[in-house]
């Protein structure tokens, strides 16, 4: 933020001269170009001398219909920077995370993503959550050499050529998908119907959900609809039209909350399940208890048998938290490791990209949870391997997270209740 | 089939009667001020908030919630229009009206992000009974939409009641009319603009507020209707009042119905096809005063 700021207060004071010596336009752009071009050499001198903080990039929904998580998210990040700083930084250098609000916006992603981008010149942004923010930022990330670590779900986002540039520390929508759907199916249904918003994964969630079904001998079925709405009563009447046995529930937190009153209201007696993004707590506490009863939700597990989890909720001060706050944390960590591991003099994207999995996933490695100790590792030139709060972080060539697990919850009396973990 | 349509008829009714309200305060500020007060949509969400304040905090009857959801938007409304508008109004020039509306947009976004502030953006939910819907002839309704329903009904009966009794009503809509000739008679629209601005934005803070109540509350409540909004005050003609309500309950009615042929994801296509279709055939809007759109 300070930085942001006297960025800020530079530019101005730049616009200041160009007024008052009134430089020519062309004039102005030559020097302008000079300058960034002197700006883009200075800071790695100086940097080699250690004396400018490594910047990583945190770009989170603070506000917005996506934000249940964005407090945490930014607890986390800010709790990664001091556990590695405090450790001593990575060679020598500290590093400093820049946080941005998203909105829950796609458009505002782009300029925060950007900024970081092009101004703050970072070498990592984390956090990147709706599937629709990830997918708007990430070719500014790959195209530019940054790396780009999402929570986000869509499986298009690891298919674009990012190059390697992208890892994705969430399941994707093909996976939590189908198990929404097995989940369905155990839980007997057998006509399902899905409701959710247009997001890059509905339709795929139709279409995995509907033909577990079919292949099950039951049907499937799905409506999109426009979210940001005041009512979605004639899209209930709609689902409802087909007599389901069981609702799934596609959308986040705000239209989720009117679709649930929506089905209490026209009496619907069938199963209710979502995702964690739309069915959680933020949810149970802003309905009436009738209403969100028994909604079951699938949630990706944070690690929560792990070390790294329990020394995180512990510096949170908190009794849990949910696996994408653990994501972010884990994102700050894997950034700072992977420098610390490729050693060299110009932190860059490239030198994160190249050296996340050594210090992630390597089989020979020494098993560390907690980053002092991987930077100590690391400076004594030993192997690791790194299983963060979020998970063991082991990385698909495309860069998709394996072997994730899930909590299954269900809504009792308005608090979510842990049914298991699988 | 029929059931089915009037199902979506009845639906579209609800959200017009709901949408009613801010239009009519849109309107009302447009037909005395001169332009379009964007404000409105965060303006219900103040209502809203404050319904819910008084209602879940301070356990007051629905009445006086709704009274309150009036009150407070409508002083907001006063000091904000003093504060950031009127000092921009005072130097009229050309582009006078597109400046005001522009300022009302930020004004827009100050008072959501306040709210975000002091509320968090966490959704609140009324702490009332939910009740299940009414089967009626084949047709379901609930409870809480008829009683929103009643009440947009008696507000806009009330307001016909004080623009066609009362000096003040007269006035306002002399200035609605033709602002010039008003001006003759000796009416000075620039009295007329607070109350204008008070009864404006409680309007929209009503309409906040029993869209709150059927839904729940956060901080952009307000501004997922401002679209419909200004499509049902500009299909109404902008400076009929009876025009606002009409253009409300069409676009309401339009939007649900348009959702038998129409995939649901393009639901917000009605209000802007409204727009475009006003704007190209009949600019003066469906029920415009006399003297047509304001200069």
């Amino acid at each position: 933020m300070a930085a942001a700021n006297t960025a800020r207060a530079q530019s101005k004071k730049r616009n200041k001269g160009i007024v008052m010596s009134k430089f020519d336009r062309r004039d102005f752009l030559a020097g302008a170009a000079g300058a960034g071009s002197l700006a883009a050499l200075w800071p790695r001198a100086l940097l080699a001398q250690g004396t400018q903080p490594i910047r990583i990039g945190i770009v989170i929904p603070l506000t917005g219909a996506t934000s249940q998580f964005g407090a945490t998210m930014s607890a986390a990040a800010k709790i990664a920077v001091s556990d590695v700083n405090a450790a001593g930084g990575v060679a020598g250098r500290h590093i400093e995370v820049l946080i941005e609000d998203d909105q829950s916006n796609p458009e505002a992603a782009v300029r925060a993503a950007r900024k970081l981008i092009d101004v703050d010149k970072v070498v990592s942004i984390g956090g990147s959550y709706a599937s629709a923010v990830t997918s708007a930022i990430a070719p500014l990330c790959y195209d530019s050499k940054t790396v780009l670590f999402t929570s986000s779900g869509a499986d298009s986002i690891t298919k674009t050529p990012h190059n390697g540039y992208i890892f994705r520390t969430s399941p994707t929508v093909t996976l939590q998908g189908t198990r929404v759907g097995q989940y369905a199916l155990e839980l007997g249904a057998k006509k399902m119907f899905f409701l959710g918003p247009q997001t890059p994964f509905a339709q795929s969630y139709i279409d995995i959900i509907s033909k577990l079904f079919k292949d099950a001998g039951g049907s499937g079925q799905g409506l999109i609809y426009e979210d940001k709405r005041a009512s979605y009563r004639t899209e209930v009447d709609q689902a409802l039209r087909t007599n389901p046995d069981i609702i799934v529930l596609g959308g986040y937190v705000p239209d989720t909350s009117v679709v649930l009153k929506d089905l209490y209201r026209a009496g619907f007696g069938g199963k209710k399940i979502g995702y964690s993004f739309g069915v959680n707590q933020v949810l149970a506490d802003g309905v009436p208890h009738e209403v969100s009863e028994g909604t079951a939700s699938l949630v990706p597990s944070a690690s929560e048998d792990s070390t790294a989890y329990r020394t995180l909720i512990g510096k949170m001060g908190r009794s849990a938290i949910d696996s994408y706050s653990c994501q972010v944390y884990d994102h700050v960590v894997l950034t700072a490791l992977a420098l610390a591991q490729a050693a060299v003099t110009s932190p860059s994207g490239t030198a994160v990209r190249d050296a996340v999995r050594a210090i992630s996933q390597d089989a020979k490695g020494q098993k560390v949870s907690d980053v002092a100790q991987g930077l100590k590792f690391i400076a004594d030139k030993k192997p690791i391997n790194y299983d963060g709060p979020s998970g063991p972080l082991e990385f698909a060539a495309n860069g998709d997270v394996e072997g994730v697990f899930f909590r299954y919850e269900q809504v009792q009396k308005g608090k979510m209740t842990l049914l298991k973990v699988a | 089939m029929f059931t089915e349509f009037a199902q979506y008829v009845l639906n579209g009714l609800v959200l017009g009667a709901l949408v009613a309200l801010p239009a009519l305060g849109l309107t009302l500020i447009f037909s005395v001020q001169g332009f379009v007060n964007f404000s409105v949509a965060a303006q219900m969400t103040v209502g809203a908030y404050a319904a819910w304040f008084a209602g879940a905090h301070l356990g007051w009857s629905p009445v006086v919630m709704l009274l309150f959801a009036f009150v407070v938007p409508g002083m907001l409304g006063i000091a904000t229009d003093r504060l950031a508008l009127a000092p921009i109004r005072r130097q009229s020039g050309a582009h006078t009206a597109l400046m005001l509306a522009v300022v009302s947009i930020a004004l827009n976004l100050a008072i959501e992000n306040a709210l975000r502030f002091l509320f968090g953006s966490d959704l609140n939910s009324f702490d009332l009974p939910i009740e299940r819907n009414l089967q009626v002839w084949g047709l379901s309704v609930g409870p809480q939409q008829l009683r929103n329903l009643v009440t947009a009904l008696v507000i806009a009966v009330a307001l016909a009641a004080f623009f066609s009794l009362t000096r003040w009503g007269k006035a306002m809509r002399a200035v609605a009319d033709n602002t010039d000739l008003a001006r003759l008679k000796g009416i000075e629209p620039r009295n007329l603009s607070n109350l204008a601005t008070f009864i404006g934005m409680g309007l929209a803070g009503i309409g906040g507020s029993l869209l709150a109540i059927d839904t729940s509350v956060d901080p952009s409540t307000g501004s997922r209707l401002i679209l419909i909004i200004f499509a049902a005050s500009v299909l109404g003609g902008l400076t009929s009042l009876y025009g606002a309500v009409l253009g409300a309950l069409i676009i309401g009615v339009a939007g649900e119905v348009a959702m038998i042929a129409m995939p649901p994801v393009y639901q917000s296509l009605t209000a802007f096809l409204a727009i475009l279709f006003i704007l190209l055939v009949k600019p003066t809007g469906l029920f415009a005063g006399t003297a047509g759109v304001r200069k």
